[in-house]
């Protein structure tokens, strides 16, 4: 484990990933203290509408007069929130159905990959606006949405890796002394496999805080005025070309944590998985 | 019987500059247009935001998709230039009986359709039967009026229309009487649809331009019909497009992708236009009423001092000056200030914050999360709904947004178990007289087609039914005034601004003719260099 944290501190992309990560978490951790005006997620100051940013508003204010730099923090709240709990729900349903699968062989194991292949049929992004547009605007939905339809990619990681795994000397051995079916996929396969979990997971992130925020920009995400970012952007494209900042700034706080858990997931993927390892990393 | 001739009607109408040296046209009263610079070449383009889902003139009533409406198809009337006048159109006179009850219309002879086909009475009525039996668009305007089967063709030239009661404003209403030309339709009736799988993508009209292209993704285009009874319009073709996106519209039109579009944007946007040096946006003083429909019938909003508290929970001064930057004047009651019928000393409700907590404490019924309504699309209703949430966090009332499209949001309307708690929307002018607001959003018998706010009120509906049966303007505005007044005590709705008209097009664009009712899309009068 160690020597895992050593080689990834000696990559500087995936330490920049990280460092993008902590500073997105600690904004969203810290929003109340760190925002200058923090009644502007839901109090508007009409006088000074679409300001450039200014002493005052540090990155202008929006279409209502709201403080931009103070709702981006507050959106990062909902952000990681959305992005954590959707993964780990996806990572919950995918896993286990996954290791299952994988373990056992028959009409089960076969029902449960086809019903994975059902929702990886669809793109997932148009799957996910189908859920989100059904069931209505808000947090719970976008996270039902996207944990709906992330859950088969686990599922099908999981299933290729147990299936390879199973044949292993080390699980063969397992069988041979006795352990249950549960302890050989819990406490044997599971741990050999985990690499590769946390490294779709950590990838995963960035595309799942993606979809959020497109679900966000198409009126699917959390309903005004919670301070999304997607729905931020959404909003200032009828103020554009002039109100510049209104678009720019959540536009880059998306691409700055989507850039952040890529750069991790790549680096954790070189140190875990070296069958995957970059081409370009020369190591 | 009395006689209305159509120069009566146009009493007061001065002839327009632009025609003064115009060709004399022959038919008295026809609207004066210089005939003879008609028919020259070119296309506009112009863009629109909302979608074109169908072209039957007699399935929508909007001014969103009117456009296909007015270009494509001919009323017995005519609402022209602003103020608004009733002009003759496809009808050359009418006479109203003495009880009011019963309208004669007499044709302009040799009208043809598209198709070559002469457009007679038989054609009206038709035309009129059909609005009843589909009830879309218009219907909720002539149904309490006209008996299906009670409009009668007394000649090829005249048509008859027996009123269930009098109504003042019933000649205004005509101009939505688009003529179809029936024998088509009736040729391509399935089961008896009254020819709506036909008509919904196909032509059948008499006006200006024939449909050529219809595809809902895309919206129409349309060509000049030459033989039209005024003489051909004076641009070729015109190409009507869907375009949703406010900043694709704005940039095309600086681009000269389009030639003109509609002013649903933000004043921002509008201002941005102004400072172009290839665009006119024109502007013109228009009526339209800014409002938020309140359910009145659901509670808590059936409680008087609720609806108080919603009506001083909106910030009037933030969203006139700032959010609108000035661009349009406070609107205290449910008649537009520059109508007649509006009373002009309505004090209307300011923002006090204090005072919507104090009718607060007087609401007995529970207090709950309310929703408000915003159109996807227009941007200014999304703006106003947030801006009445501000509002109402700090009165202490939970609220939700909900931002729905036009399609679903007129479904919505008119359903009273679906309306939203609080909606914010416009009601345009679809004939000129203070019934378009008073009586098209008060009235209990609109309940289900245009008082989306389900208000009730039995001294508004005596008042509106007294002002509907009596003939004389200056008889009927005190009671239009009193309905403003009454209706603003009750805080039937919330009640905010009246429109002003911006209509951006190219320079190379003129004549545009700007008319409260249909928002000055009516191409016929436009040229192109």
């Amino acid at each position: 484990m160690r020597q895992v944290f050593r080689k990834l501190a000696e990559d500087r992309s995936s330490m920049l990933g990280l460092a993008l990560i902590l500073i997105v978490v600690f904004a969203a951790i810290l929003a109340p203290w760190l925002s200058t005006h923090p009644g502007d997620v839901t109090e508007f100051h009409t006088a000074i509408r679409l300001s450039p940013p200014n002493a005052d508003n540090w990155l202008g204010t929006d279409r209502m007069g709201a403080d931009i730099y103070s709702r981006l923090l507050y959106g990062a709240r909902i952000t990681i929130t959305i992005a954590v709990v959707a993964i780990l729900v996806a990572v919950l349903i995918g896993v286990p159905v996954g290791l299952v699968a994988g373990y056992y062989e028959g009409l089960g194991s076969d029902l449960l990959m086809r019903g994975s292949d059902v929702f990886l049929a669809v793109p997932q992004i148009v799957l996910a606006i189908a859920i989100a547009q059904t069931l209505g605007p808000s947090i719970e939905n976008v996270i039902l949405a996207l944990s709906v339809t992330y859950w088969p990619f686990w599922a099908r990681l999981v299933y290729a890796e147990t299936r390879s795994c199973k044949n292993e000397t080390f699980v063969e051995a397992a069988i041979a002394l006795g352990c249950s079916p549960w302890r050989v996929m819990v406490l044997h396969i599971l741990p050999s496999i985990s690499s590769s979990i946390i490294v779709r997971t950590t990838i995963g992130m960035g595309g799942t805080i993606l979809t959020a925020a497109t679900l966000g920009f198409l009126g699917l995400g959390p309903p005004p005025p919670t301070p999304e970012w997607g729905r931020t952007i959404a909003e200032s494209r009828e103020f554009l070309p002039m109100a510049w900042w209104y678009a720019a700034f959540p536009g880059l706080a998306i691409f700055i944590v989507v850039m952040g858990f890529n750069l991790l997931g790549d680096g954790l993927r070189d140190v875990l998985d070296p069958r995957l390892r970059r081409a370009s990393s020369g190591k | 019987m009395e006689k209305r001739d159509m120069s009566s009607l146009s009493a007061g109408v001065r002839r327009r500059t632009l025609l003064a040296a115009g060709a004399a046209v022959g038919v008295a009263g026809l609207p004066r247009i210089a005939e003879a610079q008609r028919g020259g070449g070119g296309r506009i383009v112009f863009a629109n935001g909302s979608a074109y889902d169908t072209m039957d003139p007699h399935a929508t009533f909007d001014v969103g998709r009117v456009a296909y409406r007015l270009n494509c198809y001919d009323g017995l009337m005519r609402w022209v230039d602003n103020p608004p006048k009733l002009e003759p159109w496809l009808a050359e006179s009418y006479t109203t009986s003495e009880d009011g009850k019963t309208y004669t219309f007499k044709l302009r002879e040799g009208v043809t359709f598209h198709d070559g086909a002469p457009l007679t009475a038989e054609d009206v009525v038709y035309s009129m039967e059909r609005i009843l039996a589909v009830k879309k668009g218009a219907f909720p305007l002539f149904a309490p009026l006209v008996a299906p089967g009670s409009t009668k063709a007394l000649d090829r030239h005249t048509v008859q229309f027996n009123l269930t009661t009098p109504s003042a404003i019933f000649a205004a209403t005509t101009h939505d009487i688009y003529v179809v030309n029936s024998a088509l339709l009736k040729r391509n009736e399935r089961n008896g649809d009254w020819g709506e799988a036909f008509i919904s993508r196909n032509d059948a009209g008499s006006g200006s331009y024939i449909i050529r292209r219809f595809d809902p993704a895309r919206g129409f285009l349309a060509q000049r019909f030459d033989n039209h009874f005024l003489g051909p319009a004076g641009i070729a073709e015109i190409d009507f497009r869907y375009v949703a996106e406010v900043n694709s519209r704005v940039l095309g039109l600086i681009r000269g992708d389009f030639q003109g579009t509609d002013p649903y944007m933000p004043q921002d946007q509008i201002v941005r236009l102004q400072g172009d040096a290839n665009l006119n946006v024109l502007e013109a003083e228009s009526t339209r009423l800014f409002y938020a429909c309140i359910h009145n019938q659901r509670a808590p909003m059936n409680d008087v001092n609720f609806r108080k508290a919603l009506c001083h929970a909106f910030d009037y001064d933030g969203w006139i000056n700032n959010i609108l930057g000035g661009s349009v004047v406070r609107n205290t009651g449910v008649v537009p200030n520059p109508m007649w019928g509006a009373p002009k000393d309505l004090a209307g409700y300011t923002y006090d914050i204090d005072k919507a907590k104090w009718y607060l404490a007087r609401v007995q019924a529970p207090m709950r999360e309310i929703v408000v309504a915003g159109m996807i699309g227009y941007e200014q209703s999304i703006q106003a709904a947030s801006l009445l949430q501000n509002g109402l966090t700090r009165a202490g009332i939970q609220s939700r947004l909900l931002n729905e499209p036009w399609p679903v949001v007129s479904n919505k309307m008119r359903d009273p178990e679906q309306m939203y708690d609080l909606l914010f929307l416009w009601r345009s002018t679809y004939y000129a007289d203070p019934h378009n607001w008073a009586g098209e959003l008060l009235a209990t018998e609109r309940h289900r087609g245009g008082n989306a706010s389900y208000y009730s009120n039995p001294e508004v509906d005596r008042l509106l039914a007294e002002a509907l049966a009596t003939p004389e303007q200056a008889k009927r505005a005190p009671l239009y005034e009193q309905v403003a007044r009454i209706s603003s005590e009750d805080a039937a709705a919330i009640f905010i601004h009246n429109t002003k008209w911006y209509g951006p097009f190219r320079k190379n664009v003129s004549g545009v003719r700007f008319c409260p009712i249909g928002d000055g899309q009516e191409m016929r009068w436009l040229s192109i260099a």
